[in-house]
């Protein structure tokens, strides 16, 4: 409700983020005959400060609830920075025993794009959009099949608009309850489960400080993919032969269930290190349009108390020469 | 720097000490004991994988690790119980198998 406030009040104050914002506003104040939304009775001289005072108004308004929205970020952020600090730890002994290989080149790449149900947070989402479709064009080609998973509303609202086609599936609506390892990994089931891969590229942004977000891109490849990788012997992962697998019937078992494992896992850091980052640009937008709001209601402010004294000083200066003429 | 750890791998306990061969172990519900230089340190595990490294590194990933002593013995003779009741009385294959987990669980919180 709050954002279709802000909405409508951020259209009605455009006209004020013109260049001139107090040229732009003093007209309006000024005396008109004309314009019916000023019942000012006929033949007052007084100028009427109604619209000014309105918008003021309004400008306070929005400056609450942008302080509020700041206030509720930052109080959410510091909650889930530990959690998506504590989760890096999940990852980490994947890259130490697999490697990275974002470069790996396979037909069926799937990029999950992570984002935000939410608005109002800045670019967080258009930056995870835009690396998903260079990824996707760095995978097309005449024999590959590349899709997106995507997860979020503002991703799919973004990415639905010109690759249709390629969206394979949507999920939104996970931030609604504090995440947890639970749900993230149903959830990473579901796309197992409906989605073939031989790599899958999760994209989303690396929380790094409350003002700066990485995009970035973490890959886990399918256990067929990683035998191949094994035979072929390149790399981090012809490293693999020399471990000796334990557990499950067959080797193949095994790092399937490595595999699985291991999206689950990246699966939650990259939805905590988003939900962060989310926070984090939520806090700053919302602080640097608190700013703007303040200047603007300056500026009103100003115009508001000129057109005051102004009519102060005309009153005045009528009944200054009134009086001069009747002794006269 | 620790000296032995010993992990509940899933075809019995996996004993690690450094210089052990590369391994990859997935993990069965059970109990995890970490001994170094003053004693022994016991946690639980749900599931996951433990990696042995060449170099004497070795990452254990759980999903959920809880150290013993804040396991409380008798919600788990309890949920022991329950759990053995329900595989007698499970009608279904799925019934039964979800209950054989938990009786797996607790009877591995129940060991030490």
């Amino acid at each position: 409700m709050a954002m279709a406030a802000l909405r409508r009040e951020g259209r009605r104050f455009a006209p004020l983020l013109s260049p001139r914002p107090i040229a732009a506003a003093a007209p309006r104040s000024s005396p008109s005959f004309l314009s019916p939304e000023e019942d000012v009775p006929f033949g007052a001289r007084s100028i009427s400060t109604q619209v000014v005072r309105n918008r003021m108004k309004s400008v306070k308004n929005i400056q609450k609830i942008t302080k509020a929205m700041k206030m509720v970020a930052a109080s959410k952020l510091r909650a889930i920075q530990i959690r998506a600090e504590n989760s890096r730890g999940l990852w980490q002994p994947f890259i130490a025993l697999l490697g990275d290989t974002p470069s790996i080149d396979v037909k069926k790449n799937v990029i999950v794009t992570v984002s935000s149900d939410k608005g109002l947070c800045g670019g967080i989402n258009s930056t995870s959009v835009r690396l998903s479709k260079g990824l996707l064009k760095l995978n097309s080609g005449p024999d590959k099949e590349p899709k997106y998973v995507v997860v979020g509303e503002k991703a799919k609202v973004q990415l639905i608009r010109d690759s249709r086609k390629h969206i394979h599936l949507t999920i939104s609506e996970l931030t609604k309850i504090p995440l947890n390892y639970t749900q993230v990994s149903v959830l990473a089931d579901d796309i197992i489960k409906n989605v073939e891969f031989d790599a899958l590229k999760i994209v989303f942004n690396k929380f790094h400080s409350v003002v700066s977000f990485i995009p970035t891109v973490s890959t886990v490849l399918s256990p067929e993919v990683v035998e191949r990788e094994v035979e072929s012997g390149s790399g981090k992962l012809g490293e693999l032969d020399s471990y000796e697998i334990e557990g499950g019937s067959t080797r193949g078992e095994t790092l399937q269930n490595l595999a699985e494992f291991q999206f689950s896992c990246v699966m939650f850091n990259a939805v905590l290190e988003n939900a962060c980052s989310e926070m984090g640009a939520r806090m700053s937008a919302m602080d640097s349009s608190s700013r703007n709001a303040g200047e603007v209601l300056d500026r009103l402010t100003l115009t508001y108390n000129r057109t005051r004294q102004a009519a102060i000083t005309t009153e005045l200066t009528e009944i200054i020469s009134g009086a001069s003429a009747l002794e006269g | 720097m620790v000296d032995v750890v010993i992990v509940p791998a899933t075809r019995g306990q996996l004993g690690v000490l450094p210089g052990h061969v590369a391994t990859i172990a997935e993990l069965k519900p059970g109990i995890m004991s970490v001994h170094d230089g003053n004693g022994v340190t016991k946690y639980f595990v749900s599931s996951g994988f433990a990696f042995v490294h060449a170099n004497s590194f070795a990452d254990i990933i759980a999903v959920e690790a809880v150290p013993l002593d804040r396991i409380d013995a008798s919600l788990v003779q309890k949920g022991l119980a329950e759990f053995t009741q329900k595989v007698n009385s499970a009608s279904t294959d799925l019934e039964k198998a979800e209950a054989q987990i938990g009786v797996d669980v607790q009877s591995a919180l129940n060991s030490p």
